[in-house]
This record gives C-alpha cells, structure tokens and sequence, in this order.
C-alpha cells in the first residue's frame, strides 16, 4: 500500500536531539525503525542499493553540542564524533601530532563526500579505514550508555562491538588519542634523556587497494613504534584491517618482538605471524589468503625500512 | 519543540538559499538535494550519474563547500546556501568556466558542471594549490572521455586567472 501524499512529505522522521542522553532515549523509543544518522553517506549507498530499507525515524546526531569538537585535552587529543572527516583532515594539530590519521583519512572517498562523512560514523561501521590508523595510536574511545559516559580502548571496544551493525545501547561520543610519553618508569631521568636523545620513532599507514581510490582495501596496515640506537624495538603498535574485516590490533606480535632487534630472522618472523593472527574476511575480489600476504609484506616491509633508514 | 524537525504528520519543507534566492521548498526530509535542484528547481546542469558519491557530477558547493548533491539530503541543507553551476554563472561566465572553454577541458561536457563546482571550492579556499591539492580537490571527480589532460590544463590556467584576480584587487584597494 503506498503512502499518501502527507506521509510521504513528512517521512521520514527527523529528530535533532541536543544532548546524548535525548539521543539515546529517543533510539530506546524507536528501537529499529530508527538510526542515528549525521553525514549519512553510508547509510544513503545502503539505501541506494537496497542493502538496507530507509528507517521511519532519523536520529540527527549533528545537532548535540559539543560534538564536532577537536581539542587538546587532559587525557590527550580528543576527536568529538561529529567532526567531519574533512574537518579532522584539514585540522593542523592532528596533522602535527597524529599524522597517520589525517594520512587515513585522506585516503577514505573524496573531499566532497568527506564535508559531510563524521570520524564518528567511519568508527561506528566498524570498518572504517581511520579505525587502523587510530589502533596504531592506542586510541581509546568514550561512549554513552544511557546512564553514564563509558571509557575503554578502541582495540576492546571493537571486539565487544563485532557483528553489532546497529548499537542500539552505546552512542559514542569521541576518541581520544593519547600523547605518546617516555616508558620512564624503571629509569633515571639522566638515563631518560640519553634515550630520548638516541630514540627514533617509525610509523606507516598504509591502504592498498585494486584502484587507487573509492574502492574497499584488500589490506590497510599500520605501524607506530619507537627504536633504540641499537636497533632494538622499544615500543610498537600493529594493526591491520581492509574490507569488510573489522581492524584489529596484532598484540601478540607486538609483544613478540617488543625488546628484539630488528634483523632478518625478527622479519621472517613477523612475516610468518602476520599470516597465522591476522583473520581477514574474504569477498569475490581478494581471498583471506591474498589479503593476510599483503599485510605480511606490508608490515615486513615497514619493519625492514625502519632499521634500514636507521643505519 | 527543540529536538524535532517535523511534528508528526505536518509535511516537511525545506527552507534554505539556492544561486542567492530564499527557496521554500515541501518535499520528504530524506529527499536528495540533487532531485530537488533538477527536478523541482530544473536546475538541470547539475549532472545526476552514479547517485552514491562516487562520480562528483552532482557536485554543487554547500556554504561553500564541494559536496555531492546525491548524498546530501534535504533535512541537511536547512538554512544553508547552495550554489549550483547555475549559480557560478549568475554574474556572467565564470573565469573557471572560461578556463574550460579555452583549455579545451571537456569532452562530451557531462562532467563538467561538477569539475567546475570543485574547482571553484578549491581556489575560494585556496588560491596557490598546488598540484597535490589540486588532484586530491578533484579526486571525487570522475571524466570517461578526455583523459584528463584538458581538464589539467584548465585548472591550472584558472589559478594563474585567480592570481591575476587578486592582485588586481589588491591593485585596486591600494588605488
């Protein structure tokens, strides 16, 4: 039965709530026939496509105040989910400190389609190509759930979340990327400053794709950690995602290789690992086999390039 | 009431500034704005083609930003300035435009309202891009026919124009 005229111009329903605690109330009344929504560039090729039907209420995230924000904060740079993708792209501070993720971000669509696409709704898909880049920087993330504002790691928050397309109980709000600071805890600050003096830090994102741009990642890597004068590795963080695998962190690699020096059986090593933690989701264009090689040889590669422009 | 755009069962309309004319438009909030422009508006230059975002031939510039008319959806541009390639030209031939025409920077032409579009965006924000920016500026714009090269050319030639421009201006305020 199709709809009349007054129901057509009035559906669907657009709710623009002023604070999380109205968004959530207001996702609990509608349950599924609601979404929240900001840029909505997903959900419109979802809709476009027919892989979703359009719900009967929209959630206008892009009204709540204090979202859009990117600050410098107490516990570190802080990304409100409403910032648009261009936003965070353009913004200098995250730039300076956080260049991986500006470089992700460049990578995800175009400059059009980034004006209207939040950070927020990149994270909350779960596969979002800035979700690597964030990992790699230990970022964590604060949401809502209907009583109080939660705070945990991303890399937890991602498993928790999995398979849940559409959170019904969790609004999140922002992330939050830590500054990076000396390990110090077990040394003298004289001996602090002689490391400092001698530390090199590496990092590398990478998106490698069947096209150069507007297409799913066969494998999206990224690196983040510091080296000794001796070439040992001091710090490191790995994590890995593409296409419709929802990003991880290679933890047991990282502690793997965490006080090693990088030679070549540290990277035959890491090549092998890669292969046997990384679980990618296959689809017709590239198979889980083609995808954990790629990252193996990304990683590898980055690895080997840290401690060769180091010597 | 604050937190709602539509009391339940009143029609929506759409309030906003389209090529600097104040518009009320009733349509459903999820409408594309690329369906009002072309066919409650017949703003017809802006182009409809892959209607997910990918091709950039719907582009139109909202408060002066490029975005692509088939994502954007009616409730979002409440209260907004649109301007579409109509709207670029409303004083005239753009300089942009006239780049196009001189450089030789399209083919079957489909594509070109929406390079234009994202060639204004990217020199009123910045007027010395270089050829990075320009290609990620352009990178959601998508030609079948001329292989770029055209299209290039032209851009390059309206930044040497928009230099020209702005010193003129400040020749200008100087005078």
């Amino acid at each position: 039965m199709g709809m009349n005229v007054q129901e057509t111009l009035a559906s669907p329903l657009v709710w623009h709530p002023q604070t999380p605690q109205e968004a959530w109330q207001l996702k609990q009344t509608y349950g599924t026939e609601s979404i929240y929504i900001s840029g909505g560039t997903l959900l419109r090729t979802f809709w476009e496509s027919g892989m979703a039907a359009m719900p009967q209420h929209f959630i206008d995230l892009s009204t709540i105040r204090g979202l859009r924000e990117l600050r410098i904060g107490e516990a570190g740079f802080l990304i409100g989910s409403q910032a648009t993708l261009q936003s965070c792209r353009t913004n200098m501070l995250l730039q300076r400190h956080f260049p991986m993720i500006t470089e992700a971000i460049r990578t995800i669509a175009a400059p059009s389609i980034r004006q209207l696409a939040t950070i927020g709704g990149n994270v909350a898909c779960y596969i979002g190509d800035s979700i690597v880049a964030l990992l790699g920087y230990d970022a964590e993330v604060i949401w809502f759930d209907g009583i109080a504002e939660q705070r945990s790691l991303l890399m937890n928050w991602l498993q928790t979340g999995q398979g849940a397309k559409h959170d019904d109980k969790r609004l999140l709000l922002q992330m939050v990327l830590p500054f990076e600071e000396m390990e110090q805890e077990t040394i003298s600050s004289d001996e602090a400053d002689k490391l400092s003096s001698q530390m090199k830090r590496f990092g590398a994102y990478h998106k490698v794709g069947r096209r150069e741009g507007f297409t799913p990642s066969v494998a999206t890597i990224c690196i983040n950690g510091r080296l000794t004068g001796s070439g040992v590795i001091q710090h490191i963080r790995i994590a890995v995602g593409g296409g419709q695998t929802v990003p991880s962190r290679l933890d047991k690699l990282e502690k793997e290789i965490t006080g090693a020096i990088v030679d070549n059986q540290l990277l035959q090593h890491a090549y092998e690992r890669v292969l046997q933690l990384y679980e990618p989701r296959e689809d017709l264009f590239a198979s889980a086999e083609y995808r954990k090689s790629t990252a193996a040889n990304l990683i590898a590669a980055e690895l080997w390039k840290a401690v060769r422009d180091d010597t | 009431m604050s937190n709602k755009a539509v009391e339940e069962g009143v029609p929506y309309s759409l309030h906003c500034f389209i090529n600097e004319g104040e518009e009320s438009i009733k349509t459903a909030p999820s409408t594309r704005l690329l369906t009002i422009l072309r066919d409650e508006l017949k703003l017809t230059g802006t182009k409809r083609s892959c209607d997910i975002g990918r091709c950039g031939a719907c582009m139109v510039l909202i408060d002066g930003k490029a975005v692509n008319s088939c994502l954007a959806m009616a409730y979002q541009c409440s209260g907004k300035h649109i301007t579409s390639i109509e709207g670029v030209a409303l004083q005239g031939i753009d300089y942009i435009q006239q780049a196009f025409l001189e450089e030789g920077g399209f083919q079957c032409g489909y594509c070109t309202p929406g390079m234009i579009v994202s060639v204004k965006a990217l020199l009123d924000d910045n007027s010395e891009p270089t050829d990075d920016e320009i290609a990620e500026a352009l990178s959601g714009n998508i030609c079948r026919c001329t292989g770029y090269g055209g299209i290039w050319r032209a851009v390059k030639q309206a930044v040497e124009r928009k230099r020209q421009l702005l010193a003129m201006e400040q020749k200008e305020e100087l005078i």
